[in-house]
């Protein structure tokens, strides 16, 4: 019989709704998701809350990364593993000592110790946790992400409202445009970190391009005005608007523009370049950007793995943190971090850990978040959540919340009104500004 | 010692523990010494009828990595970055030093007993008097990161027969063989495969080599994991290679397909027979090869295959049985060559 401890090929695979190809991909912008959602097309709104320019960026960590060798060490338990803590800016919160760097900046960051999503199988539990919804058959939620995309974006913005980020193979989660129009996706860079097929033609000139877009958007004008209201051409202009954007923002994605001093302090892992390029994009205004960095389904070996990946993130989220800071962005910029689920407590045969759902933590930092927030607790073995339990929907209200989105917002969908967080979810307070 | 088949491994006794990830034998007794995820040390009297483990002692404060029987005097090194010296029959600590900056992974007692070896995560072996716990030397030669830049690990550490050259086996693959007297490094061989990293497809390291034993007419076994199919874990087939580590040169690898990782490798010259011990994403495993055989295709497969209690992360060859004793997850697991099934012969009685 066999064993088989870890995920199979098929669980790491891309979802079978996969993601369509994003902005420039979907071409027509305005296609819909479901038949008879009244959102088609609906551009952003320039309403007060885009106006103060807030941002976010979303952190994957595709796989599930352990509590314990990360935000909710157990030293000394049987469920503890080998890692020692070290002692935060917080006084009394310890966290993994594979994590001093974000220890010492911990008055920046705030804390969950206590979700408990109930889903331990990793295609639902992404899922879950990157919508805050359960799955249902009728209906697709759009990402997290998606809707702080739609919601903060800038309407004469020619930079994309959402860029995501990962290269690597495995674990990948493209973000879900769900009910959402797919002008609503996400320019996916998987390859490089530069946007395919942005350059001219050869043999067209910029000012050849010009004319012809000219002569394009003045034939759209006469068709929209004998259609009034018709979201297939508005969905085309804005795609071609956002085309043209790309095509003018090409050094914004090449990483040879940072000082080598700055590329030297993310780190040449490709994880700390991503973050880089995210901090980039976040600059120039592009609202909402997704940095994916899988391999953290530690089965087995689970020490040796977060021997390897912890001190990078711990490396890289810091100084990303003090980067954005240093700049004048933290404050208007929400970073977060998630994953699938945690790690088993139980130690398995193999020195792994196993997908845990029952008591994991999550992290965020910067746009209405109260740095030095510590919510929740486990019990002394990291088993059973003990205090300020939380769940998925809970952490997509908290995220909206504290960018300024109303989680109760709703969106219309057909005859149904959803909200943007689920109904009995509640934003945690106690890490909110 | 006896004749035995080899293809009668039968596992006949197991008694529980935590998961322990190393192991000593006093031959004179028959006290099997194991130690590992609680910090404790256990011991088995294998020459009882079904045995139960006893906790002994417990001075360490983190995992045990490695043990040493000298004489009555048990040493074991910790991931506290110590190494203990305890009288094994009262339990009463000896001596104990600070011997690394980092986590100790292995320890070696050189033939002869009057010398140790450790490996640690300072990527440094060094090498102590039993006796005194005198440092001697250390020897420094392993990259201190791995290619893409993340910390890497010494997992094993191998004496040879006439205690004159150590070999250490690092994550990335590599192995440096040095002169005990001298402290120089003899060479440095690559044995790539044991480690799996790309940046694309598994950005993630894992593997390395976690066992290595020197054989009486000087070769070299390498053991680990091969290449990793799936980016969880231990997803690649059991592999040791036999290294003419003078040359450089590989001259056999022996491997099943058989998903795991050979935490331990113990070398029988009668037989001419390895026994390989671990376990991975396809259970745990325990293969045993006769390194004579000449496969047209260069790789060896195992005379004879054992599917273990749980994962074996280090064992002993007993010849008085002849009996292998083996720990890991659960505890300790005694096994002969008898081929009898034990639930059977419960049966009969």
């Amino acid at each position: 019989m066999s064993h088989h401890t870890t995920c199979t090929p098929a669980e790491h695979a891309l979802h079978r709704r996969t993601f369509l190809g994003g902005l420039l991909a979907s071409g027509a912008a305005a296609s819909l998701a479901l038949p008879g959602v009244s959102l088609a097309g609906e551009l952003p709104a320039a309403d007060a809350l885009k106006q103060q320019n807030k941002r976010a960026l979303f952190i994957w960590l595709a796989g599930g990364a352990s509590q314990f060798e990360m935000w909710d060490p157990k030293p000394g338990r049987d469920t503890g593993g080998p890692f020692r803590t070290v002692q935060t800016t917080i006084p009394g919160y310890h966290v993994c000592e594979l994590m001093p760097k974000l220890a010492a900046r911990m008055n920046k960051l705030a804390v969950v110790r206590s979700l408990n999503t109930k889903i331990s199988e990793h295609f639902q539990a992404a899922e879950l946790i990157s919508t805050g919804w359960p799955k249902e058959p009728a209906l697709e939620h759009p990402e997290i992400g998606v809707i702080l995309a739609k919601e903060l974006a800038l309407q004469e913005s020619l930079l994309p409202d959402y860029v995501s980020l990962f290269t690597t193979t495995e674990g990948r989660r493209r973000p879900e445009t769900g009910f959402l129009s797919r002008r609503h996706g996400a320019l996916l860079l998987e390859d490089s970190l530069q946007p395919k097929n942005i350059d001219l033609p050869a043999g067209l000139t910029s000012e050849q391009h010009a004319a012809r877009e000219s002569l394009r958007s003045a034939l759209s004008s006469q068709f929209a005005e004998q259609r009034a209201g018709s979201d297939l051409v508005q969905g085309y202009n804005a795609a071609y608007s956002r085309v043209r954007g790309l095509m003018q923002s090409d050094r914004l994605f090449n990483l040879d523009q940072e000082p080598a001093d700055a590329r030297d302090r993310y780190g040449k892992t490709p994880f700390g370049q991503h973050c880089l390029l995210a901090r980039r994009l976040l600059e120039a205004g592009v609202p909402m950007v997704k940095v994916a960095r899988g391999f953290w389904d530690s089965h087995h070996d689970n020490f040796e793995s977060h021997r390897e990946l912890v001190p990078d993130f711990d490396n890289v989220l810091s100084v990303l943190l003090d980067d954005l800071d240093e700049r004048g962005l933290l404050d208007s910029t929400l970073v977060f971090v998630l994953s699938e689920f945690g790690r088993t407590p139980k130690i398995n045969q193999d020195v792994g850990r196993d997908h845990y759902a029952d008591a994991w933590s999550f992290a965020a930092a910067g746009c209405g978040i109260r740095g030095g927030a510590v919510y929740g607790k486990t019990d002394e073995d990291g088993v059973k959540v003990v205090e300020g339990e939380a769940n998925a929907g809970d952490v997509a209200a908290t995220i909206f919340k504290a960018v300024g989105i109303d989680p109760n917002k709703h969106y219309q969908v057909g005859q149904r009104p959803v909200p943007l967080a689920k109904e009995d979810s509640q934003p945690i307070e106690a890490i909110l500004s | 010692m006896t004749a035995f088949d080899p293809k009668q491994a039968t596992l006949q006794h197991t008694a529980e523990t935590p998961l322990l990830f190393a192991s000593c034998y006093d031959a004179t007794t028959g006290k099997y010494y194991g130690a590992g995820i609680d910090a404790a040390i256990y011991s088995l009297n294998t020459r009882a009828d079904k045995p139960v483990a006893q906790k002994r002692w417990k001075h360490h404060d983190n995992y045990i990595s490695g043990l040493g029987w000298q004489s009555g005097t048990v040493i074991s090194s910790g991931y506290d970055r110590r190494v203990v010296w305890t009288q094994a029959e009262s339990g009463e600590q000896l001596r104990e030093l600070t011997a690394h900056d980092g986590w100790i992974r292995d320890l070696v007692l050189l033939p002869g007993d009057q010398q140790f070896a450790t490996v640690a995560d300072d990527m440094l072996v060094k090498l102590w008097d039993a006796e005194t716990g005198e440092w001697i030397k250390s020897f420094d030669g392993h990259e201190h990161k791995s290619p893409e830049g993340f910390a890497t690990a010494i997992y094993a550490i191998a004496a040879s027969p006439d205690s004159k050259l150590l070999a250490s086996g690092d994550r990335i693959g590599q192995v440096c063989i040095w002169d005990v007297d001298s402290g120089k490094l003899l060479t440095r061989l690559q044995a790539p495969e044991f480690y799996t990293y790309d940046r694309r497809t598994r950005d993630r390291s894992i593997g390395g080599i976690r066992s290595l034993i020197f054989l009486p007419d000087g070769r070299l076994a390498i053991g680990g994991l091969g290449p990793v199919s799936n980016v969880d874990g231990f997803v690649g087939p059991s592999r040791f290679e036999l290294w003419d580590w003078q040359a450089g040169k590989m001259l056999l690898r022996c491997q099943d397909k058989h998903h795991a990782i050979l935490d331990h490798l113990q070398f029988l010259p009668e037989q001419n027979l390895m026994i390989g011990g671990g376990g991975g994403d396809a259970g745990p495993f325990l293969g045993l090869w006769d390194i004579t055989a000449q496969p047209a295709d260069g790789v060896v497969a195992p005379i004879h295959k054992a599917k273990p209690k749980s994962h074996i992360h280090h064992l002993v060859f007993d010849p008085a049985g002849p009996r292998l004793l083996a720990v890991g997850h659960g505890g300790f697991q005694l096994w002969d060559f008898s081929g009898k099934d034990p639930a059977q012969e419960e049966k009969k009685e």
